[in-house]
């Protein structure tokens, strides 16, 4: 009910998104679900009716408001009509004066496709009747974004901050943009570093939850992953003198960590301009605390962010490795 | 006489049997998530084995035993060794059979093992002594005794049981209600063994023309053993799991091993007596 939402006086059940206020009046945990739990008793998202349609309205809920197309109100034209017979899908009836159609319309429910925007209005109002994209500040379909990104319009590519390579797009090899912390003990190599020859790239196991901090306290979980490992090609293996089970240490420029080989197919060295490049993958769950316990990943990767949501650049970098232990 | 001793023993009729239940397990939707060894180890309140890695892909755990009911195998495959053509990573969630002809069952003496209402095979943890004859006579390798020093029913026979306790609420096994992908299903056998027969069509028809289903009543591993209550569609022949070609039931050769036991012995005595002729002559 708290993700329904309520009228707080009488703590009663609200039939959908529409009927919140923003006044204090109501309360929503979530409102894409509002609507789901419209009365006592009612929960949308166990009907099976499936109907004669291929849309099946009554069939399970689909948020928000239980619309199965998010924006279909661009499957009509800007005057309201079905832009194919064959594709019908929402339309504007003027002789009731609303927009009907096999979906729940996603657009307010008796604008006419001739309403102009108003030039101040707030939220759809600033929006005519055929815009579609409710959401957009605009109500126009984006093919890129033309502003809030730092980076962009459209989507480039750039080698990662490390990489045994040099850009073969452009003569810039790395974004000029990103987030760098150039300190003693964040060095970055550069391509071709002979001392980091291969390329590193970190991943998760199902059977360990994120960093493993709370998944590693589990002895069901603990016994499907017990240890960290290094996934290696049988090709780099066979060079190194690596035998499955090995304990090896990985080294870049930052750090390095010993953990055991596991010798795999699954890994397989890239061509690039003509060399032979090894990869070598990290699981990254593991730490100095916990039912197991084993190296961190992370003590190889460079710190560096990405500029708009400052993701860290963990899933490409340079590193080496030998048979033995630290 | 027979009912008021019932009575007086507190003696249940047993329940009466129902349509046979089981599981398909479908290995081409395995992703590999071991979802069903948790669910399995943590309903049934089963200890972890142990943490070593085992160096086998990503299978750290083995092999079905006392405590591991469910078990994920990995096969990491090729056309030819140190190849990568049709290379490819297959993944298994194997599980006691529950045969129609139970070998377990029958090697039992103590009549631990049951055949329950649901048509699955259970151990009964308050009658079995630990005598382990069931433990050679699964053709599969299922059934095991938890070790004498162990924390857990020590020296007892364990398997999976098919969730009887659930099963006896209406609910689905633990393996099932976790699997993300239907990879394992559970319902009744005849339904089951219907879809697994379309889903086998309709993977042949995709091209997967070495799929093959396991433990069918029609197929030639139900020669000894019967239909598994647990069946597999493999997408290899069964030996690459780790399953036999034609799993063996140890009843149909064991007049023939009396006797060649039987003849080994008199050979024995044979020696011996001619040994103890010379000696004493």
């Amino acid at each position: 009910m708290e993700m329904n939402g309520y009228t707080v006086r009488d703590g009663k059940q609200v039939a959908d998104f529409a009927a919140l206020k923003d006044d204090g009046s109501t309360a929503c945990g979530v409102w894409i679900y509002s609507g789901v739990f419209p009365g006592e008793g009612q929960n949308m998202a166990r009907r099976r009716n499936k109907g004669d349609g291929w849309i099946s309205p009554e069939w399970g809920f689909a948020w928000p408001g239980n619309r199965r197309m998010l924006y279909n109100r661009a499957s009509a034209d800007p005057q309201g009509r079905p832009w194919s017979e064959r594709k019908k899908y929402v339309w504007w009836d003027a002789a009731q004066h609303k927009w009907t159609g096999y979906d729940r319309p996603d657009f307010p429910d008796t604008k006419a496709p001739d309403t102009p925007g108003q030039e101040e209005g707030v939220g759809v109002d600033a929006h005519s009747g055929s815009d579609p994209f409710t959401l957009k500040a605009d109500g126009r379909a984006w093919l890129f974004a033309p502003s809030g990104l730092k980076d962009g319009p459209l989507p480039t590519h750039y080698e990662p901050l490390e990489s045994p390579v040099k850009n073969p797009v452009y003569r810039r090899q790395d974004s000029p943009i990103a987030k760098r912390f150039s300190r003693k003990d964040n060095p970055i190599s550069a391509p071709g570093d002979p001392r980091f020859p291969y390329l590193a790239t970190t991943y998760r196991v199902t059977e360990q939850y994120t960093s493993g901090s709370m998944s590693r306290w589990s002895s069901w979980l603990s016994e499907l992953m017990p240890e960290m490992f290094a996934e290696i090609s049988p090709e780099l293996a066979a060079e190194k003198g690596i035998k499955n089970r090995d304990w090896i240490v990985v080294s870049s420029a930052r750090g390095e960590i010993e953990c055991r080989a596991l010798v795999t197919r699954r890994l397989r060295p890239f061509q690039l301009n003509g060399a032979l490049i090894h990869e070598i993958g990290l699981p990254y769950h593991w730490g100095y605390k916990g039912l197991v316990k084993g190296a961190m990943a992370n003590d190889l990767v460079p710190l560096s962010e990405e500029p708009n949501v400052y993701i860290q650049e963990d899933k490409a970098f340079t590193c080496n490795i030998r048979k033995g232990r630290l | 006489m027979i009912d008021a001793y019932r009575r007086f023993m507190n003696i249940e009729a047993p329940p009466a049997p129902q349509r046979p239940k089981g599981f398909f397990t479908d290995t081409s939707l395995c992703i590999g998530c071991k979802a069903c060894e948790v669910a399995c180890k943590q309903w049934n309140q089963l200890p972890a084995d142990g943490n070593e890695l085992s160096g086998n892909s990503y299978d750290n755990t083995g092999a079905l035993g006392a405590t591991t009911w469910r078990h994920v195998q990995f096969v990491e495959q090729a056309k030819a060794n140190n190849s990568r053509v049709g290379q490819r990573w297959l993944m298994m969630s194997d599980v006691c059979k529950h045969c129609a002809n139970a070998a377990c069952l029958e090697a039992c003496p103590t009549g631990a093992l049951v055949r329950t209402e649901f048509g699955s095979v259970y151990v009964q943890q308050d009658i079995c002594n630990g005598c382990g004859y069931c433990v050679p006579a699964c053709p599969f390798g299922v059934i095991d005794r938890a070790p004498k020093d162990g924390h857990f029913e020590a020296g007892r026979a364990h398997k999976c049981t098919l969730c009887y306790d659930r099963q006896k609420d209406g609910l689905e096994p633990a393996c099932a209600k976790a699997c993300p992908t239907d990879s394992i299903q559970f319902g009744d056998i005849e339904e089951l063994q219907a879809k697994a027969r379309r889903r086998l069509a309709d993977l042949r028809a995709r091209g997967e023309t070495s799929a093959r289903l396991y433990g069918m009543p029609e197929s030639t591993e139900a020669a000894e053993v019967g239909h598994l209550n647990a069946f597999f569609l493999l997408l290899d022949r069964p030996e690459v799991y780790n399953l036999p070609e034609v799993p063996r039931l140890p009843r149909k050769t064991m007049a023939q091993r009396y006797a060649i036991s039987a003849v080994v012995g008199l050979a024995f005595a044979a020696l011996s007596a001619v040994a103890f002729g010379r000696r004493s002559g």
